[in-house]
């Protein structure tokens, strides 16, 4: 199976949602409330969480 | 919101690039299924919840809590976890967990209730970690970096593939 690939440049320090079916980012923003809001009720949408900047350590599960 | 037949099962779900960029110059694919939180009338949108067989129980963004509008002054008990270098305090609240299909809808999951940790000030790529106790004692879950897919199936189908196994 191939692996759901999303393109995260530009949202770095950014909350988002996801389209679970083409990985596409469908919603950002920098306040995680206003993302976990408007994705409720969407469909083929799933809210992924914050996108670090490339500057910060890579986490293994909670960090 | 309409539950689904659990003999829907197995659901399959892609490994799911993380927002990490690379681990030596690699793309970083990570098991997650989705799922949502409910409690009472009110629930989350469909969350990405990281797999994490290291973690012994649920845990959470208290921001989750804040939409469930969870008072978690009033826990079923709380403890700290020492991670990555720092202290954080997890408060856990029993709530209704559901389990989404990979192209979620919003009119098909499967619900069951579990502890889940809520910790302020959450450090993580998803707002939910899940762990042993209330995720992997609840389904039979197969993860699979060469097949780069997730399957979730029922709790009993490791018996059944296995058999019930004694101590060696």
């Amino acid at each position: 199976m191939e692996p759901l690939r999303t393109d995260f440049t530009g949202y770095e320090g950014k909350y988002v949602a996801i389209d679970a079916r083409t990985g596409e980012v469908v919603l950002a923003d920098e306040d995680p409330q206003v993302v976990l809001e408007a994705a409720k009720n969407l469909d083929h949408v799933s809210v992924r969480g914050r996108v670090p900047y490339p500057s910060e350590p890579q986490y293994v599960g909670l960090g | 919101m309409a539950s689904a037949d659990p003999g829907q099962l197995p659901w399959v779900y892609p490994y799911r690039e993380d927002p990490q960029s690379t681990r030596l110059g690699q793309p970083v694919f990570r098991p997650f299924v989705l799922i949502s939180l409910a409690a009472a009338a009110r629930s989350t949108a469909v969350l990405d919840g990281l797999i994490d067989t290291g973690a012994d129980a649920i845990l959470a963004s208290d921001l989750l809590a804040e939409q469930l509008e969870l008072d978690l002054e009033d826990h079923d008990g709380e403890t700290t976890h020492a991670v990555g270098g720092r202290t954080v305090t997890a408060r856990y609240k029993t709530v209704e967990l559901r389990l989404h299909p990979a192209d979620p809808t919003g009119s098909r999951y499967l619900p069951w209730r579990a502890q889940v940790g809520f910790i302020g000030g959450w450090h993580s790529y998803s707002f939910v970690l899940l762990g042993s106790v209330g995720f992997l004692d609840q389904w039979t879950v197969t993860a699979s970096r060469f097949a780069q897919a997730v399957a979730i199936e029922a709790r009993d189908a490791f018996d059944e593939r296995f058999g019930i196994l004694t101590a060696p």
